[in-house]
């Protein structure tokens, strides 16, 4: 007992090497961040044979040890740095039976890391239907290595591979190339220099700038000595080595695979005919988006309008099972309106990533970007920009994260910029909120009116997203090398277990990230409507008396005068009284202009907020939607929330840069303040131009 | 008595909203090392 | 004249007799895209670009650009 085995999971994009560790580790994993980048660290524990447990990581897919992406990156520098706690004891390489040629590449090369290393050869279920055979020993002898026939499909072969992992001491390490063949003179005199680096390693760090633990500075330094090859030789040899390693793989998959071609179905080739054709190929997309719309809008509204309506009756129970008090207040009035803002996500949320995760799964998101490459690219964009864009309709920020893929800078960072237009789901509770306020809810040919304005609000941030796109490919001056490589992966069924683990982790990372900012501005937001300066706020009760003395007003209706006189003099009102000027043109109060404010923090707040100062504003209980229809704009004397205000409103939300988090990482991710300033000033500037206009034209 | 609890309850509750804020986007901006910067910096 | 990938029809496939490593990432390379290897043309996107190829084994697409930078030797067609 006591010891745990460090177990790294590594394999190409596409090979299941998901289900493989959702398949050893079940519910005991958890996702975090590598610490300075933003890159998804999953880790798990494994209990194995004999009381052994085993610690896995998930590490990025990966086609080589050639890291392209920062995400690439995380693998070399683990399986380099022997000093790093998660360094592993054995390395699992995890290969599609389909793709046994391309995955061993990477066998060997962390074979040649001299890290014991086990093959998994995951989709074994589908050897027969492809007419594939197999020599297990052979390829075990040739590869100098034990190997796991696993179907995480059909559930076999994880317990071998457990064994295998629990005796990994008996490994061999021998590696698979020997360095030397690829260009004789120079690794040796590299070796020479050297001699007690492993050469493999010293070739990897001359290739790509990567550290590693124990070699010094200095002799790093000694390295660069070895660069004066210049990048295109470096590049010949490369090739080299790629040739050679190759040939052993041809060699090896000579002796120990057959493929009968004439047992072999392909369905893919017959799928791809319909779904990656000129007109059907556009067709079968826009069915599934408008699919998705309708679960997101349609579907969502029952479990919704619940939770709507359970937070209205929990604020209520609250006040009158709690001791009267600030605190009881500050909870049925600040928090718990706060927190129903975010739970009534949801079941948003879930669907979307249902889908994105499902649409990942099959395959079918590669011809996606094979379909809207030529497109996108007129757009200063690149197909793998149709990836980014589409999960920005859930959150923009693992959809900016989502461009390291793609391979021209210049389009990635256009990407990046424009990724914020998308409708993200943030946006969804105020579009829902304000159209059920302010559209009609007839029907015209079937499609309702309301369910028709989301549509258009997509579509018109994705409007934005590819016109600012144009715009930025016009202006930016970055030279530009436009490599794109993207793998059509064969079509599989999702596995349940891997779709719903995606949506569980995503619903959760968000309600809990967003979570946590929500719940701390609702508190904040309710004491500075609760507490005031001077005397009009602590004097209320006297100031409103006295005005309505002559009017014989009963006790509600007074204690409501005294409630609502007390909110504008307090802090928050105040504070909306001075931005009032500024959004009045906008068809805005000063509590829309409160909202926005604390918007900019996270969009989702814009519930939360009025939730919170409606609250405030009066006493008896109802629910959030009926208290906006109830508000009156105080110089037009028409509703609050009318078709003009509305419109305006919608666009506002459409275009606005509101959110931190999404700044933060697109400063993580371009390295410099100068991208999120720019987008932040750019589409808040946009959006209150575009909301001015629509509102003095409407109204 | 009573209401003096509240109060402080308020008050903690408060305290702690406003220094996770600052702790969530003031405190966190360490600026990472490794990153794609503007150039091709062997990322491409 | 040398052809190239990009002049391959659909359906038809070739034999890859060079590379120009500096114009194409290694990532292509390591997938497959070598001298020597098998590479035929599935199915060509909208404006003939980019292309959806099947070489060595792998599916891939890349765009016609990077395609004029492999020489092919067009085997049936």
């Amino acid at each position: 007992m006591g010891k745990q085995i460090n177990v790294a999971l590594i394999g190409n994009p596409n090979t299941g090497k998901t289900s493989v560790f959702n398949a050893l580790t079940g519910l005991n994993q958890k996702v975090g961040n590598y610490p300075g980048i933003t890159v998804e660290k999953k880790e798990g524990v494994c209990k194995l044979p004999r009381g052994v447990k085993a610690h896995i990581i998930d590490l990025p897919g990966t086609y080589s040890l050639n890291a392209s992406s920062l995400d690439e990156n995380v693998v070399i520098e683990l399986l380099l740095n022997k000093n790093d706690k998660d360094f592993p004891d054995v390395a699992v390489v995890v290969s599609d039976v389909e793709n046994l040629k391309r995955n061993l590449l990477l066998f060997t090369q962390i074979k040649d890391l001299e890290i014991p290393t086990i093959l998994v050869i995951n989709m074994a279920d589908r050897m027969a239907y492809k007419g594939i055979s197999l020599d297990i020993d052979v390829l075990e002898k040739e590869l100098n290595t034990k190997i796991a026939l696993v179907s995480t499909r059909k559930k076999t072969g994880i317990d071998d591979l457990k064994n295998l992992i629990t005796n990994f001491r008996d490994l061999p390490t021998q590696p698979c190339l020997n360095a030397r063949e690829i260009d004789p003179d120079y690794f040796t005199r590299l070796q020479s220099a050297f001699p007690n680096q492993l050469l493999y390693k010293l070739w990897l760090v001359i290739t790509q700038d990567v550290n590693f633990g124990n070699v010094s500075r200095k002799e790093v330094d000694a390295l660069d000595d070895f660069k004066t090859k210049s990048k295109s030789d470096l590049k010949r040899l490369q090739q080299k080595e790629t040739i050679k390693r190759y040939q052993f793989i041809n060699n090896t998959l000579k002796k120990g695979q057959t493929i009968d071609l004439a047992a072999a179905k392909d369905l893919r080739i017959k799928l791809d005919r319909i779904l990656t054709h000129k007109v059907w190929g556009y067709v079968v997309f826009f069915m599934i988006l408008l699919l998705m719309f309708q679960a997101i809008y349609d579907w969502s509204s029952i479990p919704m309008d619940f939770i709507d309506g359970l937070f209205a009756s929990m604020s209520e129970w609250t006040k009158d099972h709690l001791p009267q008090g600030q605190f009881t207040n500050l909870i049925a009035e600040g928090i718990i309106p706060g927190l129903g803002g975010i739970v009534i996500f949801i079941p948003q949320i879930a669907f979307l990533f249902l889908f994105i995760s499902i649409l990942e799964e099959t395959g079918y998101m590669s011809r996606v970007v094979f379909l809207m490459d030529r497109i996108m690219r007129r757009f200063g964009l690149s197909g793998k920009s149709v990836v980014p864009l589409i999960s920005g309709t859930a959150c923009a920020i693992p959809a900016v994260m989502a461009t390291r893929n793609i391979e021209s800078w210049k389009e990635r960072l256009i990407t990046i910029l424009v990724t914020p237009f998308t409708t993200c789901s943030a946006r969804l509770p105020v579009y829902l909120i304000i159209i059920s306020l302010v559209i009609p809810k007839g029907r015209f040919l079937g499609l309702g009116y309301q369910a028709m304005t989301l549509m258009l609000l997509y579509l018109i941030g994705f409007g934005a997203a590819i016109g600012a796109a144009y715009i930025l490919n016009k202006v930016l001056k970055i030279k530009n090398r436009s490599f794109f490589v993207v793998e059509m992966p064969n079509y599989k069924l999702p596995l349940f277990k891997n779709v719903a683990l995606t949506v569980i982790e995503k619903t959760k990372s968000f309600v809990f990230g967003a979570g946590k900012i929500i719940l701390a501005i609702s508190i904040i937001l309710w004491f500075l409507a609760s507490y005031g300066p001077g005397d009009d706020f602590n004097n209320a009760e006297a100031i409103v008396t006295s005005q309505y003395s002559k009017e014989n007003l009963d006790t509600e209706t007074l204690q409501q005068h005294i409630a609502s006189y007390k909110l504008e003099h307090s802090f928050i009102g105040l504070t909306g009284r001075a931005i009032e000027p500024l959004i009045q043109p906008l068809g805005y109060d000063w509590k829309i202009g409160i909202a926005i404010v604390s918007s900019f923090a996270a969009r989702e707040v814009f519930v939360g907020t009025l939730a919170t100062i409606y609250s405030v504003g009066s006493d008896e209980e109802d629910t959030i939607k009926n208290r906006m229809a109830g508000e009156v704009n105080p110089i037009l004397g028409t509703p609050l929330f009318n078709f003009a205000s509305g419109i305006s409103l919608l666009l506002f939300y459409a275009f606005a840069m509101q959110c931190m988090s999404t700044l933060a990482v697109v400063k993580r991710e371009t390295n410099s303040w100068k991208w999120p300033t720019l987008q932040l000033a750019a589409m808040s500037s946009f959006a209150y131009i575009v909301a001015l206009i629509a509102f003095q034209v409407l109204k | 008595m009573n209401t003096i609890i509240q109060n402080i309850l308020v008050v903690t509750a408060l305290v702690l909203a406003v220094a996770f804020l600052v702790k969530k986007f003031f405190w966190t901006k360490k600026a990472s090392t490794k990153s794609c910067g503007k150039d091709d910096c062997g990322c491409h | 004249m040398q052809v190239t990938l990009a002049q391959l029809k659909r359906g038809q496939s070739a034999i890859i007799t060079d590379v120009s490593s500096i114009h194409i990432p290694l990532k292509l390379l390591e997938m497959g895209c070598l001298p020597g290897n098998m590479v035929e043309l599935v199915q060509v996107a909208p404006f003939s670009d980019p292309l959806y190829l099947n070489i060595n084994g792998s599916h891939l697409a890349i765009r016609k650009e990077t395609a004029t930078h492999i020489l092919i030797e067009i085997t049936n067609g």
